[in-house]
């Protein structure tokens, strides 16, 4: 009992329920100009939350496709937005600090579950994921309490919020599902065959070199280091430097992650973070952020490569 | 290599395009993972003892639906947002003194460290930089009323923005409950090399001590050359 109670499915089965009425509330708001394919959208996601340990893969497989087939025909929109910083402003005067209350509820619900976990010698991992769940819904009371609103109100503001996130929330779920499919069809064999043709196998320091260029250059070209980590992890890191050298997985992947987050600060690709910065806060030059950020990025890069280095050797 | 082993990058080859021509991600993706998968001559779905691609799909979605588990987490902070929670953390934020442009920029890259230590979602260039950062770092660097040159207002800009990014990108990393690190857990985990979040933040932390080095570094470079601009101003013929 206890047991099932503080598994993640649970948790994941929380969410769910969040999501379907989110789905309905969407339905409801008629300022959406694709309400009722925007509900099906944050239905159907919240259908694989729920019963996806329950559901064969081949349909939430149909789900997944159902779910990119909306967002891919631009039918999932957002209602419009009520923010009223006139009557925020008023609030903030009267709340004063109480109004962190509901945020910090969740870190706080997460690290006392990690520690949790841990002392009892549990997995610390799985401790933090439940403590952002149920830190979530702790914080859902405490803010109710400190704003004295209504839980109408709660999931409006809830669904407003998830809307203006949109779809792209999806995207690291995708990717990963990506990962499993690159593994099976063995892409990450192709490219570390190609990579060895070019590359002695048992100079670490170049494959680190490697490593650390290919993440980079992926993320300029895409973007997005998210999208590009998971083929370098299949294609090189795993391949030719974790498994050849038994180099500490985790230490080696969070380091990759972040050698491709000099790509993200120098490319136009990555345009919310450098191009509409700097239009929002009228530069002249549209690429000035991206100019002053080079220097740091080459510096914080060639960090990387030889933080790897020493501690992979 | 026989030379059908290179159809399995045209996976590779559509995000790469996709991406760039900013076609919609979640399409990307999916038409990479589907055409990767036929040419490798898997079946679309199980069939004799070989797993299908969109079985495949599912399962790798399912399985890493801890990725998205933050949406339990909006109601609360999305009420928190209507009822002034950006307003009260801007009352903190005028609250730093800072005598500079460039020691500004280097206190918000701490905050936004912070922030993402504590796994929030607080900051950015539109609620926070532009309306507060940007012109109290512009307020640092007037003199006796003097407003700075356009030049050296345009480094500003550049710096408040970079700084932002700066203390978003590294210091997300600190929280076991962020997008990037549970990317990380759930790719390698798929790679059958699991890893455990604290393991991740832990290897974090040197990263985050450099990134706030570097960023302190180029800041305290800016100032000099905002100290610069403004003698010159003041006293053209001396350089003369």
């Amino acid at each position: 009992m206890i047991d099932a109670l503080f598994s993640l499915e649970t948790i994941y089965v929380l969410t769910g329920i969040v999501l379907l009425i989110f789905s309905f509330l969407t339905f409801r708001d008629r300022t959406n100009p694709h309400r009722l394919s925007s509900a099906v959208f944050w239905m159907v996601l919240g259908c694989i939350f729920g019963l996806g340990a329950v559901i064969p893969n081949w349909l939430t497989g149909i789900l997944v496709l159902v779910l990119v087939v909306l967002d891919g025909a631009g039918r999932v929109e957002r209602g419009r937005s009520y923010a009223d910083l006139v009557i925020q402003g008023r609030h903030a005067l009267r709340l004063r600090n109480r109004i962190f209350a509901p945020v910090l509820t969740i870190p706080l619900v997460t690290f006392a579950f990690a520690i949790g976990y841990r002392v009892v010698g549990a997995d610390a991992s799985r401790g933090a994921l439940l403590g952002l769940g149920f830190g979530g819904i702790a914080a859902m009371l405490v803010a109710l309490k400190v704003t004295q609103a209504t839980t109408r109100e709660l999931m409006h503001a809830g669904n407003q919020l998830n809307e203006t996130m949109g779809t792209v929330n999806i995207l690291p779920q995708l990717l990963a599902a990506l990962g499993v499919i690159f593994t099976a069809a063995g892409v990450g064999n192709v490219i570390a065959n190609v990579i060895q043709q070019v590359l002695p196998a048992n100079n670490l320091f170049l494959l680190i070199l490697a490593n650390c260029i290919g993440m980079t250059l992926f993320t300029v070209v895409m973007g997005n280091s998210f999208a590009a980590f998971p083929v370098i992890a299949t294609g090189v890191l795993v391949p030719l430097i974790i498994r050849p050298f038994g180099v500490h997985p985790a230490m080696a992947a969070i380091i990759t992650l972040t050698a491709g987050s000099s790509g993200t600060l120098m490319t136009p690709m990555a345009a919310n973070f450098n191009i509409v910065p700097a239009a929002l806060l009228d530069l002249r030059d549209r690429y000035g952020v991206i100019k002053f950020q080079l220097p740091f990025a080459v510096a914080i890069w060639s960090f990387h490569v030889v933080l790897l280095w020493l501690l992979a050797r | 290599m026989p030379l059908s082993e290179f159809f399995k990058l045209s996976g590779i080859a559509i995000v790469i395009v996709g991406l760039a021509f900013r076609l919609r991600p979640t399409l990307v993706v999916v038409a990479a993972a589907l055409v990767t998968g036929l040419a490798s001559g898997l079946p679309l779905f199980s069939a004799a003892g070989k797993t299908g691609i969109v079985d495949m799909l599912g399962k790798g979605f399912a399985d890493n639906r801890l990725m998205t588990l933050f949406i339990i987490t909006l109601p609360a902070i999305g009420l928190a947002e209507r009822y002034g929670l950006q307003q009260q953390s801007a009352v903190w934020i005028r609250r730093i003194h800072a005598a500079t442009a460039g020691r500004l920029s280097a206190l918000y890259q701490v905050f936004r460290v912070v922030v993402g230590a504590l796994g929030l979602r607080l900051g950015g260039h539109a609620s926070f930089v532009r309306p507060l950062i940007l012109p109290m770092a512009i307020g640092a660097t007037e003199t006796d009323g003097v407003k700075p040159a356009e030049e050296t207002i345009e480094k500003i800009k550049a710096a408040t923005a970079a700084s932002e990014n700066y203390g978003n990108f590294y210091g997300q990393n600190l929280a076991p409950v962020q997008a990037g690190i549970l990317l990380v857990y759930g790719v390698m985990m798929g790679l059958g090399y699991p890893v455990g979040l604290w393991d991740l933040v832990k290897y974090t932390v040197p990263v985050v001590a450099i990134s706030l080095v570097l960023g302190f570094i180029q800041f305290a470079l800016l100032d000099r050359g905002i100290r610069r601009d403004s003698k010159r101003a003041k006293c053209p013929k001396v350089t003369e």
